[in-house]
């Protein structure tokens, strides 16, 4: 990193474990950025173990650390990281369901995404915030473009149910970055790309994701494809190394407890400084 | 890192700079070790800025963080690490999740650094309420077994001053005598034969012989001084210690030669980034002085050694 980069990021931090700030600050530091962190929120650790404990941060509590950087004139940032991954819902079984109450999909909409420059929704919580069904892949890209449409220059749909020709074991994810020509004109890249499935319920991907897409669209600014391969590639890297010593620590045939399956997110740092490309990006 | 070394580390965070778990976090998971942290306070940036805001956590909210731990069965830790503390009863309930997590594990290694104050100018004051005192020496010493004090935490924790090294090495076994087998006097007004602007760190290791006697391993070191206020320095020292000691555990000269070469490393690109950014004649404020932490990486996983620490 020539000069410093600065990233804000306000997320959730756990004691133990890797979401929210805890999935975006190690990735993000060993790749060279300054990142300054506001824990919205301190739990023992997340919400998928059977038990938790821990504190949650008003408004108005947010608002007074941003007052004390601004008051000494350090309130200069590259990047802003916040749930702008809008970690809304999810789809089990082609059901959606929200995590996260209902009443904040407006804000979503009309406020949030609207000030978004990288968005990274799943196939479900695209559906939500453009308001339109994805079917296919022509649907996708369709709902892309809307979302281009009420702000962001980067969208990637993490996830979807649409199906890969390599089988049902593989799930899909497109991206479209939207640039616009000396000229005035728009130039849109679009990629699709094939992901092995997992065969466990990992906890902070999704937040890692989103940090690994900063980095990377910040080093590759105009080249998605290679942008995503770098993420998607580290991922990959994390979470094979997480489910192989999550089964190794849960036993023979024993499902691994949310303990276990924890991201081995230190284990992977030089996976993540500099990842071994696993996933080819097609250009559409 | 073979096997997982889990660290549970009990110190502030700042939004923005390098204190507390912010020193110690990036360093230890650069390292390899999995670091858990329970923030006490949140705070917007360090107290040497001219502005601060934020909340702190009580003992109470403390302990409902650790319940959820003890309620997964994840309260298992091979080390624990704490600095610099306000508040009395914040502090004993951290005595106590300390002695509890022992009874988890008996090997468990607790790395305290006692931050109660410091000298200027020959004149030492504490930073932290005076009632802090005797919890220190009655309640966390005694249950630590490494303490990173400077020379006027030392000379308050024995209740006793230092003038020269021999009364130094006598302080630090008074002080093993307390709990700790592993002592460092980070830093010191004791003359280095170097000239005024070395300051002399001191370090004193106990191991017992299979026989039942009792080896002190004592060490010396010399550190060029940095013209400048840096703010966290403790807690990355305290940080590095505990990595190096872990990974050199009957090598005190070698742990603490690569814990003050990367310490060193990491101050001078500090102080060289923050006077360029300062300007030609002025003095870098405390934003411009936050360590380089990320830019060090390279020096804190695999430090050049810089320093020779002499066995005495």
């Amino acid at each position: 990193m020539e000069e410093e980069c600065r990233v804000l990021s306000i997320q959730s931090h756990v004691v133990r474990g890797y979401v929210g700030n805890r999935a975006a600050t190690f990735p993000l530091q060993v790749l060279g950025f300054e990142i300054d962190a506001v824990n919205s929120v301190q739990f023992s650790n997340h919400t998928g173990y059977t038990h938790w404990k821990g504190q949650v941060l008003n408004a108005q509590e947010l608002h007074e650390l941003y007052a004390g950087l601004k008051l000494n004139g350090v309130n200069k940032y590259d990047y802003v990281l916040t749930v702008c991954d809008p970690v809304m819902g999810d789809k089990w079984n082609g059901e959606g369901s929200m995590y996260v109450p209902e009443d904040l999909l407006p804000v979503y909409r009309e406020k949030v995404v609207p000030v978004a420059d990288i968005i990274t929704p799943n196939q479900f919580e695209a559906e939500l915030l453009s308001g339109r069904k994805i079917h296919s892949q022509e649907e996708a890209l369709a709902v892309m473009d809307m979302l281009h449409a009420m702000g962001p220059d980067t969208v990637v749909i993490t996830s979807s149910d649409l199906p890969s020709s390599r089988g049902s074991d593989y799930l899909i994810a497109l991206g479209s970055q939207r640039t616009r020509r000396p000229d005035g004109t728009t130039l849109t890249e679009r990629i699709r790309m094939e992901m092995r499935r997992v065969d466990a319920v990992f906890v902070g991907t999704g937040d890692l994701f989103a940090a690994m897409l900063l980095a990377w669209t910040h080093k590759h600014p105009d080249n998605l494809k290679v942008a995503c391969e770098k993420t998607v590639s580290a991922m990959h890297h994390v979470l094979q190394r997480t489910i192989q010593c999550a089964r190794a620590q849960a036993g023979e045939g024993r499902k691994p407890s949310p303990a276990q399956l924890e991201l081995r997110m230190v284990q992977s740092k030089k996976d993540i400084e500099d990842p071994e490309i696993v996933v080819q990006a097609t250009v559409l």
